[in-house]
């Protein structure tokens, strides 16, 4: 199956750039900005932020899986030096269990929209101020991947290549 | 910047050439484009909610037209707060780059060429996103507050375009950080000839 992709480039990628943290732009945003509607707006009283929450958390849980997919594919594809690798297998690790917190999260609202529209526990805010840090733990290691240990940037790729990186 | 200017700062810049391990710019960058993006995406949905009203009754999720447009103006104002926030970490950033100078991007640009299209088109971006946002509000609030479909066409295809200008305007960024290597920690080490693998395990 391999032989139908087309050749990879000088990022080790069959496409031009990385796409993975293209496609996680979304689900960071859409997370942090659920989160920080239902703060105001369980303060506020404003119950139209609880739907903009709602339909940010409904999105996100969709973009992660395709998020996971592309990131699957591009750590695959990344061939991690030794140093880089105990960093990928936390972001991995949790990334797919990211899927399913935010999965059940988002399935937790779907059944406080149907009962109480206007209204979210604190528990329920509890659990979005975890899924937060758990997301910024996430960005931080994915951070550490592209800023510290290059991976798929040019200069890595080029001395993995001339061996330069045992 | 010259690398005697950045000088002045040395002994509290790392590796990566700056006081802190992680870029701030491009972490911002996520909520930039993902707040506005999905802004105009949510518009898009309610814009379009025919099409989408079967789909969220076959899924037995209640939606009405007028949340999605909420959304819409929610994201969108969020995005435009938080990206004087990410120009300012960019220009911050790009004061302290010292990009790879052998290397030509796969757009074949330069480095200095590549940072000043992207400094640049990141104020007109910021300007271009709270136009749009201003506009988003006058829709919301005065000209279509009892419309229906609260956006117009026109906003919704100005957002379009943006959109493909911000994909422009992010390559350009992707080309700092993996082809010029700016503040990447791994791709300076290496130009001073050392092993990250050593250095960072």
């Amino acid at each position: 199956m391999l032989k139908n992709l087309p050749p990879l480039n000088n990022h080790n990628l069959p496409y031009p750039d990385t796409m993975h943290p293209i496609v996680v732009h979304f689900v960071i945003a859409m997370v942090l900005f659920a989160f920080l509607c239902d703060v105001i707006g369980y303060f506020t009283r404003n119950h139209r932020l609880f739907e903009v929450s709602w339909w940010n958390m409904f999105f996100a849980t969709i973009s992660i899986f395709i998020a996971i997919i592309f990131g699957q594919f591009e750590a695959g594809l990344a061939e991690p030096y030794d140093a880089a690798q105990p960093v990928l297998n936390l972001h991995t690790l949790l990334g797919w269990s990211l899927s399913a917190i935010l999965a059940a999260i988002t399935a937790w609202r779907y059944v406080i929209r149907s009962r109480t529209p206007q209204k979210i526990s604190v528990y329920y805010l509890a659990a979005g101020l975890l899924l937060t840090v758990l997301v910024g733990t996430q960005v931080y290691f994915g951070d550490q991947l592209v800023w510290v240990y290059g991976l798929h940037t040019v200069p890595v790729i080029e001395a993995m290549k001339e061996r330069l990186l045992q | 910047m010259n690398p005697e200017v950045i000088d002045q700062l040395k002994t509290q810049l790392g590796a990566n050439g700056l006081p802190y391990a992680i870029p701030i710019h491009p972490n911002l960058v996520h909520l930039t484009l993902g707040l506005f993006i999905l802004g105009i995406a949510f518009d898009i949905i309610g814009a379009l909610f025919f099409l989408q009203k079967p789909i969220f009754k076959f899924l037995a999720i209640s939606a009405t037209r007028s949340n999605f447009f909420d959304v819409g103006w929610y994201n969108t104002l969020a995005s435009a707060i938080i990206t004087f926030f990410t120009v300012a970490a960019g220009f911050y950033e790009m004061m302290l780059a010292e990009p790879s100078t052998g290397v030509k991007s796969a757009w074949g640009l330069q480095a200095m060429e590549t940072m000043l299209w992207h400094g640049v088109g990141g104020v007109f971006l910021l300007a271009l996103i709270v136009g749009m946002t201003i506009w988003r509000g006058f829709q919301r609030y005065i000209w279509r507050k009892d419309y229906n479909q609260q956006v117009q066409w026109t906003y919704l295809l100005s957002g379009l375009f943006i959109m493909l200008l911000m994909y422009v305007h992010g390559t350009l960024g992707a080309h700092l950080a993996a082809e010029f290597g700016v503040h990447n920690t791994a791709d300076m080490l290496l130009r001073l000839g050392k092993n990250p693998n050593l250095l960072l395990n």
